[in-house]
């Protein structure tokens, strides 16, 4: 069952000027997908018209069948910077998406509290954004996302500015999130590796088209094995050669072995 | 530490070296009266409580005018930064009242609320005014595009965004307003008086100009620069207050 569906959509930003043309592209619920492309794809643009920041000039995108119109409590967004409100703890950054709908209750603090602790931050809900790092940030920005337990996550390169290692543990704790309440996610990546370890499905945008697919089939779940497996450096070096344009074609299973 | 030391060290150097040479000299003490002289003023003036209604009256039109001025100018900058037609329409009027020179207004306002306190504090105001309108506008409009779409994407509604990130995102510009204005409405203060008070501090500067009393004139501004070094203390702690969960650890 396909839970978001892209159909036909296009952005133009002038008549004839198109950053998002005619996208089809559907996710079935519970999986992970990636969309990869270099900067100035429409990678970010897309993700917008998903999330109903913007509204697309053409086609239509559904969630569950209906066509997004504006931002839905359904959806968690996850920017590119932890864009975290500096003069509020960690914990109340990440209690903002129900503060402004009504006053946190006791028990909205202790969900926040163990969406700290899952994305390992216990101990650090009293701290400002000022005094914890770059990949903390990132943490609690991606709890800030989770706290409405949204149905379907959208993320536009949230790691891109973090160091390898802590990049690899925020993927694994992303993948253990997601996986535990079977959230639907759009990722988006200019990061290979990253698309291949994250991902079900990878899609090629450029252009503002999309021009290829890769099913990722890596059993789950993944861990640092996986990232030095034959396999998933055949994988990465065919999404390298759909990202450089060359025809769409199978990866053979026995590039595994 | 030291540089402090360094600095009032300085300053008891310069005040030895002037009383030195208006001692040497026999400069009259109309032109520059002896620090010696001023400071025995300046105590007698306290002690006597001569200074002290001029000094609560100029303090009084300071926190005042601050107050109206600051208040009034921040609620504009809000207005302007929220309503776009507003600004279009208003924002020429607003830089023509900042360019009309408000002392220039002294002689009129005395006119329309008489000599005494109420034509200060308007003075004083309407030159607090304009660094908070602007500053308040400036920051509103600074507020990261990313956390605005956050708001937007989180369904917040357009006075929690402003209240609950506008304003917050915005308040290191509009404090540093605060501290500008601090220093003008000293001058308005002042020099409001000049033109049309009774008491107060500038009022007494020029008392002692028409008894030719320079020394009072100098202890005066002592007392007048102390005055405006308390205010901008004072502003600048209730701005680190403010800020403190801004910068913290």
């Amino acid at each position: 069952m396909s839970f978001v569906s892209i159909d036909r959509a296009s952005y133009d930003v002038q008549p004839g000027q198109s950053i998002v043309d005619h996208i089809d592209w559907t996710i079935p619920a519970g999986e992970f997908h990636c969309l990869v492309g270099r900067s100035g794809c429409g990678k970010t643009t897309l993700l917008k018209l998903a999330a109903g920041l913007l509204q697309p000039t053409a086609g239509a995108i559904r969630i569950r069948g209906s066509a997004v119109r504006e931002p839905s409590p359904e959806v968690g967004f996850v920017f590119q910077t932890p864009t975290l409100l500096d003069w509020q703890t960690a914990l109340d950054n990440v209690l903002l998406p129900l503060s402004l709908a009504r006053r946190p209750l006791p028990q909205d603090r202790r969900k926040a509290e163990e969406l700290l602790d899952l994305v390992g931050l216990s101990g650090l809900e009293g701290r400002h954004p000022r005094a914890l790092s770059g990949g903390q940030q990132s943490r609690v920005a991606i709890a800030r996302a989770l706290i409405t337990e949204p149905a379907l996550l959208l993320l536009d390169e949230p790691f891109a500015a973090l160091d390898a290692i802590t990049r690899e543990e925020l993927q694994d704790d992303l993948l253990r999130l997601c996986a535990l309440r079977g959230t639907t996610v759009l990722f988006v990546t200019h990061d290979i590796a990253e698309a291949i370890y994250l991902a079900d499905r990878v899609a090629v945008m450029e252009n503002g088209r999309l021009h290829h697919a890769l099913a990722v089939d890596l059993p789950r779940p993944r861990g640092r094995d996986a990232r030095y497996s034959p396999r998933f450096t055949a994988l990465c070096r065919a999404l390298r050669r759909a990202m450089d344009g060359a025809p769409a074609e199978p990866v053979p299973l026995d590039a595994a072995s | 530490m030291t540089a402090r030391i360094g600095s009032a060290l300085l300053l008891v150097l310069l005040l030895a070296a002037w009383e030195l040479y208006g001692r040497l000299s026999g400069i009259p003490s109309l032109v520059v009266p002896l620090p010696s002289a001023v400071l025995r003023t300046l105590w007698d003036g306290l002690t006597s409580g001569f200074l002290l209604p001029h000094l609560a009256m100029t303090s009084a039109e300071m926190t005042l005018g601050l107050a109206i001025g600051c208040a009034v100018g921040f609620l504009t900058g809000v207005l302007l930064a929220e309503v776009e037609g507003l600004r279009r329409l208003l924002y020429p009027y607003i830089i023509a009242s900042q360019v009309v020179p408000k002392l220039a207004l002294g002689p009129l306002f005395i006119v329309w609320f008489g000599f005494g306190m109420t034509s200060t504090v308007v003075i004083t105001a309407l030159i607090c005014f304009f660094p908070l309108l602007e500053n308040t506008m400036t920051g509103l409009g600074q507020v990261d595009p990313n956390k605005r779409e956050l708001f937007r994407m989180l369904r917040a509604t357009r006075l929690q965004t402003l209240l609950r990130l506008k304003i917050p995102a915005g308040l290191p510009v509009i404090l540093a307003g605060v501290r500008v204005s601090v220093v003008l409405a000293l001058v308005g203060a002042v020099v409001g008086e000049f033109i049309g008070g009774r008491t107060g501090l500038g009022a007494s500067i020029i008392a002692a100009q028409g008894m030719m009393d320079s020394t009072m004139m100098f202890a005066l501004f002592i007392v007048i620069t102390a005055l405006g070094m308390a205010f901008y203390q004072a502003v600048t702690a209730i701005e680190r207050w403010l800020l403190r969960r801004h910068w913290t650890n």
